[in-house]
């Protein structure tokens, strides 16, 4: 048999048997080279309560080269594009080591929940974000990890399926917004130009109004 | 082996023969000298071929001109000579096996002293941190420690005496052994049943290895690994799979690891061989796709000498090798292939073009006579979109109230900004209600606002020019030479053609293939005058050095029109061909020497410092002026 199907097979069904990691790993389509794993996010972080989802791709060298991984869930996170999904950890790049399996890995990224790396970040406006007001960025990745993640919250989030408030998404608050859409913005490019500009916490106080209509104005 | 290789080799050698001048000798004598000039490189090879044997490919040019640089060509083989030379000596100082030296040599970048003050302080850091030892962890190992630390200490006071010196090692080497010594263990598993880490195998038939850190896989594995590291990242310096442990394969392991898989393991000893190159300034591994030559030039390996010298070099192989097996080749094989060169005529001159390359920057050709700062100015400038925005500018005006860019396509000087509505004057850009109602005639030429619009814009408009009258004859140089390809391949069957209406031999019509490469070289020149004459500051030195490139500009004119026109003459002067090689004939050689003396005046203009340029370059002076002739 093929090295690298033993190997595979031999990780899922390793990950079945393991029910104290509640790590989970299941085919996508009938090739067991294309994997969807998830784990719940660490307690005590913003992510916890949700369960988040991976994509998982095994390349044509594996064990020898690391695996492709990129978030299926919406994560707020420095080191996770909020676009893509695309992770930056260097266990997935150039710190790989064949003895890495797939469950190792999915707790690693897990951890990474835990721990963000703003210096290296894969979302800069995120990791500016982080850095800037921490207290706001923990409640933007709370609120994605409840309407993305499944997370704690969810009577209220029902309560307005489908109407996600944007303005929470991007990590701003909701008067901010209305004062400039009171000036006759689009409200969408409202959130944008503050998003863009990090229109948050303490930063508020460093951007002046004529700034934001000025990029307002640009865009 | 790719019989291409051997080929374009052999041709190369073909024309270099004495032979060839022997036979113009003969010819006729207002000839002989006219060649000799011309095979000046070509003798030097030769003597060389004669007193050497397999070692270099291209002799150490002596420096006879001022634009030349003195450069050697090394095949891999002897710069992995020169390797070992360097492995061995550490081996001997350290008394560690060549293996270790190996690795310490290439953590440390191939800088010998530093390694050498490094590990005489703490043989054990330098040892785990090149990945030759497993850090010990046990606290006992402290005693050991002690004593490292103590003939370290020792021994670099002693550095004068390498005799004490080995002696002092040996007891640091007694200490190593015990751990590095036993590299490959390898355990054919047969009581306990091993389950390799990696891809779950427990077959009682698998092969366990380890690095000097025992964690143990499969060689099939090992083997896997080795080839991904090797093929997909092209690395050498090949570590221990299991996470975190830095013990690094010695390149034995690695052999044993490849077994017979030839490709990767040559591939592997290349990868080493580039490692050592790229660590040391004065190599340079040969740029051409499937070649694995290296060239050594010590004279330009400081970036400060590239402001006088423009270091170009062969590494002495000629066209694309298709696989890289070639590089054992011997001279023997050659001279044994030999046979084979009368169909090499046919072979186009692109897979026989000889491997010429800048020593100093990144540009694969003769970028002579200007050096590598300037040649990169020029690139990146024709590369840049900035003469688009030249273009933008020259063409088009910017409406003086919102700054949006205008073209105007007809109709009247009445123009009314389709964006703000702000209405001005197209000819001298002041607001149109300065003009009251003199439609279509614009008298106030001289009013406020519109003076400094135009100012710029008649700067740009100036520029742009500039750059295109230099542009343009680099570009038709460069166009020009691409094409002598197909002058190639006319020439040949010129060539073949004349062999036959005439009584010329195939030794005596080689003028024509003379002429054409004569042709392509100094076009080579002339363009990158071009680059040079562009940023030069306008001055005596610069009409002297425009003078001479007229010269050979005309020079090469001449020729390429004989050369191209030859044929419907020759047509007409059937009887007369010796006539047509003897004008050919002078023509090439005058081409060369204006070439010559293009090159020589440039290459000791910048030895004497005379070139001054309009914009600042690395190692000159300020820019002498500006004349918004750069943007």
């Amino acid at each position: 048999m093929d090295a690298r199907l033993r190997r595979v097979n031999k990780e899922i069904a390793d990950c079945k048997n393991d029910k104290t990691s509640n790590i989970s790993l299941e085919l996508i389509d009938n090739s067991p080279f294309h994997l969807k794993g998830s784990f719940p996010g660490p307690e005590d972080t913003p992510y916890q309560g949700g369960r988040f989802e991976v994509d998982i791709i095994i390349p044509d060298s594996y064990p020898f080269q690391p695996v492709k991984m990129k978030f299926i869930t919406k994560v707020y996170h420095p080191n996770v594009s909020s676009a893509s999904g695309a992770i930056c950890l260097d266990i997935l790049k150039d710190a790989w080591s064949p003895v890495l399996t797939l469950k190792s890995t999915l707790i690693s990224l897990q951890s990474l929940l835990c721990s963000p790396e703003p210096n290296d970040p894969q979302d800069a406006e995120v990791a500016k974000h982080y850095t800037t007001s921490k207290g706001s960025f923990d409640e933007t990745a709370r609120y994605w990890t409840q309407i993305y993640a499944g997370g704690p919250g969810k009577k209220e989030a029902k309560g307005l399926r489908g109407v996600k408030d944007e303005v929470a998404i991007a990590g701003l608050e909701k008067a901010h917004v209305d004062q400039f859409e009171g000036l006759g913005f689009p409200r969408n490019k409202v959130i944008d130009v503050l998003r863009r500009l990090n229109y948050r916490g303490a930063n508020v106080a460093q951007i002046s109004e004529d700034r934001i209509v000025e990029e307002l104005l640009k865009s | 082996m790719s019989s291409d290789y051997e080929f374009s080799d052999n041709e190369g050698e073909y024309y270099d023969s004495d032979e060839m001048m022997d036979d113009y000798q003969n010819d006729d004598d207002e000839e002989m000298e006219t060649y000799e000039y011309n095979n000046n490189n070509n003798t030097n090879d030769n003597d060389y071929d004669y007193t050497n044997d397999d070692d270099f490919r291209i002799p150490t040019k002596s420096k006879s001109k001022s634009y030349q640089v003195e450069y050697t060509s090394l095949t891999q083989s002897l710069v992995e000579k020169a390797m070992k030379e360097e492995v061995d000596h550490v081996s001997g100082i350290f008394g560690v096996e060549p293996s270790t030296a190996t690795l310490l040599l290439r953590h440390s970048g191939w800088n010998k002293e530093r390694l050498i003050d490094k590990y005489m302080e703490n043989p054990t850091q330098v040892l785990v941190e090149s990945g030759c030892q497993v850090p010990e962890p046990i606290p006992s190992s402290s005693s050991s420690h002690s004593v490292d630390d103590k003939s370290g200490s020792g021994s670099r006071r002693a550095t004068r005496s390498s005799s004490k010196l080995s002696l002092l090692s040996s007891s640091i080497t007694s200490s190593n052994r015990s751990s590095s010594h036993k590299k490959i263990s390898s355990t054919s598993d047969s009581s306990t049943t091993f389950t390799c880490p990696i891809c779950y195998d427990d077959s009682p038939s698998l092969t366990a290895l380890s690095l000097t850190c025992a964690h143990s896989a499969c060689s099939g594995c090992w083997n896997a690994y080795a080839i991904s590291k090797i093929r997909d990242e092209g690395e050498h310096c090949i570590r221990c799979m299991t996470e975190g442990c830095a013990i690094v394969a010695p390149d034995e392991f690695i052999h044993s690891v490849l077994r017979d898989d030839g490709k990767d393991l040559i591939r592997f000893q290349e990868l080493v061989v580039r490692g050592f190159v790229a660590s040391n300034p004065k190599l340079k591994f040969c740029p051409y796709p499937g070649c694995t030559n290296t060239v050594s030039c010590p004279s330009a390996a400081g970036k400060s000498v590239l402001s006088t010298l423009v270091p170009i070099v062969s590494c002495g192989a000629r066209g694309i090798t298709s696989s890289a097996s070639n590089q054992n080749q011997n001279p023997s094989s050659f001279s044994t292939s030999s046979a084979l060169s009368t169909t090499t005529t046919t072979t186009t001159s692109l897979h026989n073009k000889e491997h010429i390359f800048c020593f100093g920057c990144p540009i694969e050709s003769d970028h002579r006579p200007v050096i590598c700062a300037v040649a990169r100015l020029w690139m990146k400038k024709c590369e840049d979109d900035s003469e688009t925005a030249n273009w933008i500018k020259s063409n088009t005006k910017e409406c003086s109230q919102c700054q949006s860019t205008i073209e105007k396509n007809g109709g009247c000087n009445h123009m009314t900004c389709k964006k703000c509505r702000y209405e001005f004057c197209w000819v001298c850009m002041g607001p149109w209600s300065e003009h009251g109602t003199a439609w279509y005639s614009c008298n106030r030429y001289d009013e406020k606002g519109g003076v400094e619009a135009r100012d710029a814009q008649s700067r740009s408009r100036a520029s742009l020019e500039r750059y295109l009258h230099y542009y343009n004859r680099w570009a038709n140089h460069e166009q020009s030479t691409k094409l002598s390809l197909d002058l190639y391949a006319k020439t040949e069957k010129k060539m073949s053609d004349m062999q036959i209406t005439s009584s010329l031999t195939w030794i005596e019509v080689q003028f024509m293939k003379k002429a054409v490469e004569a042709l392509e070289k100094c076009r080579e020149t002339l363009k990158w005058t071009y680059a040079m004459g562009y940023y030069l500051g306008r001055g005596n030195e610069k009409e002297l050095f425009e003078d001479n490139q007229r010269d050979l500009e005309r020079a090469v004119e001449d020729l390429a029109e004989l050369l191209e026109g030859g044929g419907v003459e020759m047509e007409k002067e059937k009887e007369n061909v010796g006539g047509l090689r003897q004008r050919i004939t002078d023509k090439t050689v005058y081409v060369q020497k204006r070439n010559e003396i293009m090159l020589e005046d440039t290459a000791i203009g910048f030895q004497d410092g005379r070139w001054k340029w309009n914009v600042g370059v690395d190692g000159f002076e300020e820019p002498i002026e500006d004349f918004g002739g750069v943007v």
